[in-house]
């Protein structure tokens, strides 16, 4: 289903003056655990560097703006709207996507409950919703309540309407973590 | 197999492609050569495009191709544009249901230089990456001649034009509300919305010499595919569309957009496939909406609260580019008894993009209508608003002198009442209290038409040990993949992780659009015929000459577990195809409505019980708990049924709270994003406790399902209103309400 050859559109096409767009930056940083090279112009949000140069799918766009989190992943660790970062900022970092939430083929606990719960419909939140939830299960200053986990998860919008399930899907990886 | 896997609770099959990021949705394909299309909208409502300079944009980095009026093929006369088919020319889709090639905007793009709707396209950049197509887009400077926009619905006295297929009178109507006790005449208005599906509508397109292939953000592979070839005026075999994965649609990818021609007429110009996602900005003003309705009800009943009339008088927003109504009344005739009842339709034309349908399209503005008007003629009764819709229960279809298949309405009273306590409300306006907060109680019915469609499916039981079911609908995430499976289960006996369910590909056996809850009962039908030719196929094969079951009866074979036994003799599938050497037995089948139609009218109903709590000191207004119970014949699956219903509630929530596209004089879109276009996040959702009930309905099909995607929506903004009456005493016409309609002078 997916295509399986990695395809870098700045190195398959022959812009007519190279001259104009040879304003890149190099890179590295850790993505899901490996060591990554990128080279983007400035201008390329890592949401975007993810998506169409390295090929992870998995984290998605929903408006490009911060509004809807279906963008989110962990850097170093901590929730972000990839949308609204440039790939330039982050030499060095560490950068999890839901590409790297299982591990050895077995889902994260957060994944399992998902499942269970039938916390998604059409999926396309849902790995924005996983990645805030990974953060905020380790965010010791967000209580435990409910309503501190729906508060602190407003920021993933889910337009199918699947919040109950997502919130019991929470709190049953919170028990299981 | 022991126990029924209809009707369980399953998790999705799909579940974990989704839960790990390898659902592939179409902007997530890639493909090697692969270039960007950004498009440039129009900045104005309404006028003419009288130049375009594209110069600064043809000159900046990446950039391959721009597609405008200029260059692109034109409508049904040959020119030198080697763009497209072999005239370089393009055509109308016919635009039909019926030939199932319906789009979302009749007009071609670019067909003239006529300006309808802020944000139409006036060109596509096509650059080697996003980031070049998107900077390219902003270089390209337009001149119009701008024309006064017509504006909305709320600020026209536009009569529009008469719908007149919608019109629908029985009895006397004026007659009995002029001499009845009780009556009265209001207006209610539902804001325009917009469905802001996660997924941006998204296309991916290439040509192989003729024939071409789109993946697609859509909610129909069969449609788009039709529209396509009647586009391209080349045969729909040539053109492939693909939907593995929709990040939902609630209507706004049923038909398609101009954005997948273009995108398409690009790849051809490029010789590459073009990858166009819209940013969330263009969806809003080109992918569809719910149109703005004005509705008028004249209701009367006499004082024992029997209804004696309803007019239910309605106007919807349509665009200049394609003639959209909104079915607003649809429900009116047939949800209560009532003798004289009356219901019309009007389109207006404005400078807005073009509606489409959004989820339970129509009904559900005229059902927040009607149910709000219920709740105030109980008021005027001094009637408990739910004895009310007590007596006007409709033992039969009102509207089409058919009894109903099934309607346990008075059953989803029963159990969401109690459920929600409802014997304990005191109908004095504003005596519930707790603390600073006054709380409200209101409810509403909820009802959709049960629809069916015609289906083909395939079904392969494979040397593998495999069942591979095959059909062109969709999931767009309502559980469609799971539900097929746990079908081809339950008639094989093969547990799900040995089915494999392809949808969401244009080639496979022609399946419905997933609109109008209606796949379910469509899809499963041919699902079960399909497996049970293969299975029949299997028996013929196991009975041939040399087979392992030569000269016995077909009939006398079973098959259950996967296995094939005589009585003395047991093999599985997969053994008999391995003895055999057949890759696999293969079922064909096709499944459509038949005489049923004829004898019962297919409704389903429920009941949302709302408390809302108010806090005149902060002017907060919070829906605090949702009861409802849902009526739909059998769930397949429990587990995905109940979450579309939920989820249908929170975006009832959204139309009763929330939700409102709105447009300035000019006809300029000011909240298109997902900041300023309020949808309930996480920490609105209240309690919500939905019941489903399990009244199969066996004379609509076979596995007695009606569909589930709408009813919950309906009649939810009403409850909302009603409970906000009940809080406040304010009574709200006007969806979404609003803080201000609250606080208020009264």
């Amino acid at each position: 289903m997916m295509d399986d050859s990695v395809h870098s559109p700045d190195d398959a096409l022959q812009p007519r003056d190279a001259s104009r767009s040879s304003n890149t930056v190099t890179v590295s940083l850790t993505l899901n655990g490996e060591p990554v090279t990128l080279e983007v112009e400035p201008n390329v949000v890592l949401l975007d560097a993810l998506r169409e140069r390295l090929d992870l799918t998995g984290t998605k766009k929903g408006c490009d703006h911060g509004q809807c989190g279906a963008c989110t992943v962990l850097i170093d660790g901590h929730s972000a709207n990839s949308c609204l970062t440039l790939a330039v900022m982050h030499e060095g970092c560490e950068i999890t996507t839901v590409e790297g939430l299982a591990r050895d083929g077995q889902l994260h606990p957060v994944q399992e409950a998902f499942l269970e719960h039938d916390a998604y419909q059409c999926g396309y939140c849902t790995a924005g919703q996983m990645m805030s939830t990974v953060s905020m299960l380790n965010d010791k200053r967000i209580g435990s309540d409910d309503a501190s986990v729906k508060e602190a998860m407003s920021g993933n919008i889910c337009r199918c309407g699947a919040y109950k399930n997502i919130l019991s899907a929470v709190q049953s990886a919170r028990a299981k973590a | 197999m022991t126990e029924s896997i209809i009707g369980h609770r399953t998790t999705r099959i799909d579940g974990e492609l989704k839960l790990t990021g390898k659902a592939d949705y179409a902007a997530d394909h890639n493909l090697p050569g692969q270039v960007y299309g950004y498009p440039v909208p129009s900045t104005i409502a309404r006028g003419r495009l009288v130049g375009l300079d594209l110069d600064a944009a043809r000159q900046a980095p990446g950039v391959i191709e721009i597609v405008h009026r200029g260059n692109f093929p034109a409508l049904q006369h040959s020119d030198n544009n080697p763009a497209c088919g072999s005239e370089g020319r393009l055509f109308h889709s016919p635009n039909t249901m019926a030939e199932q090639n319906k789009v979302g905007e009749a007009r071609l793009p670019f067909e003239d230089d006529g300006i309808h709707y802020e944000g139409q396209y006036i060109a596509m950049v096509i650059a080697d990456t996003f980031e070049h197509a998107r900077a390219a887009a902003r270089l390209v400077t337009a001149r119009y001649e701008e024309e006064t926009a017509v504006p909305g619905l709320f600020q026209t006295d536009d009569e529009g034009e008469e719908a007149g297929d919608e019109a629908v009178s029985r009895g006397d109507p004026e007659g009995a509300f002029e001499s009845a006790p009780v009556k009265f005449d209001h207006t209610y208005t539902i804001a325009m919305e917009t469905h802001v599906a996660m997924e941006l509508h998204a296309s991916n397109a290439t040509w192989d010499g003729d024939r071409l292939t789109i993946y697609e953000s859509t909610q129909g592979v069969v449609f788009q595919r039709n529209a396509m070839a009647q586009i391209f005026g080349i045969p729909p075999e040539k053109v492939t569309v693909i939907a593995h994965y929709i990040g939902s649609g609630f209507g706004s990818k049923l038909f398609m957009w101009p954005h997948a021609v273009i995108t398409a007429v690009a790849a051809k110009m490029v010789g590459r496939p073009v990858k166009t996602v819209l940013s969330r900005q263009q969806n809003f003003c080109s992918a569809g909406n719910r149109p703005a309705s004005r509705q008028r009800i004249r209701m009367a009943a006499d004082r024992d609260g029997k209804l004696l009339s309803i007019r239910h008088d309605s106007q919807n927003e349509t665009s200049f580019v394609d003639a959209y109504t909104e079915s607003v009344g649809s429900g009116t005739p047939r949800v209560y008894a009532c003798d004289n009842v009356s219901v019309s339709q009007r389109r207006v034309q404005v400078n807005h993009g073009t509606p489409t349908s959004m989820r339970a399209p129509g009904e559900v503005s005229g059902s927040v209508a009607l149910e709000i008007a219920m709740d105030e003629m109980a008021i005027e009764l001094g009637m408990d608003p739910l004895e009310l819709r007590r007596r006007n229960f409709a033992e039969r279809d009102p509207s089409a002198d058919l009894p109903w298949s099934g309607n346990h309405l008075r059953e989803c009273w029963d159990d969401a009442s109690r459920r929600f306590g409802w014997e304990k409300r005191n109908p004095q306006i504003g005596s519930m209290r707790d603390g600073h907060e006054i709380i409200g109680w209101g409810m509403a019915d909820a009802t959709w038409e049960a629809m069916r469609s015609h289906c083909k499916a395939r079904v392969e039981l494979r040397a593998d040990g495999k069942v591979q079911v095959a059909c062109g609908t969709q999931d767009i995430g309502t559980g469609t993949y799971t539900i097929v499976a746990q079908t081809a289960s339950e008639l094989t006996g093969v547990p799900l992780e040995r089915i494999e369910v392809k949808l969401g590909d244009s080639t496979l056996p022609a399946g419905p659009l997933s609109g109008g809850s209606m796949a379910t009962a469509t899809t499963l039908p041919a699902v079960a015929g399909a497996t049970r030719d293969a299975i029949e196929q299997l028996k013929q094969l196991a009975i041939a000459d040399g087979a392992p079951f030569e000269g016995k009866e077909a009939d006398a074979l079973t098959f259950e577990n996967g296995t094939l036994s005589d009585g003395s003799q047991t093999l599985s599938f997969a053994e008999l195809l391995d003895k055999l050497q057949r890759g696999m037995a293969e079922g064909e089948a096709s499944a459509a409505p038949g005489e049923e139609q004829d004898k019962f009218s297919f409704r389903s109903f429920g009941a949302h019980f709302v408390e809302v709590r108010w806090d005149p000191g902060i002017s907060r207004l919070r829906v605090s708990r949702v009861v409802s119970t849902i009526d739909v014949g059998r769930a397949i699956n429990p587990l995905t049924a109940r979450n579309q219903v939920e989820g249908a509630i929170v975006m009832g929530m959204g139309m009763g709270m929330f939700e409102e596209t709105e447009y300035d004089s000019a006809g300029n879109i000011y909240n298109n994003n997902y900041a300023d276009y309020i949808v309930p996040v996480h920490a609105d959702i209240p309690d919500i406790e939905v019941e489903l009930l399990d009244n199969p309905d066996y004379n609509f099909n076979e596995f007695g399902v009606r569909g589930i995607g709408e009813i919950g929506i309906t009649g939810m903004a009403a409850a909302i209103s009603n409970a906000v009456y009940h809080a406040t005493g304010k009574r709200i016409r006007d969806m979404p309400i609003k803080i201000a309609d609250l606080i208020a002078s009264r």
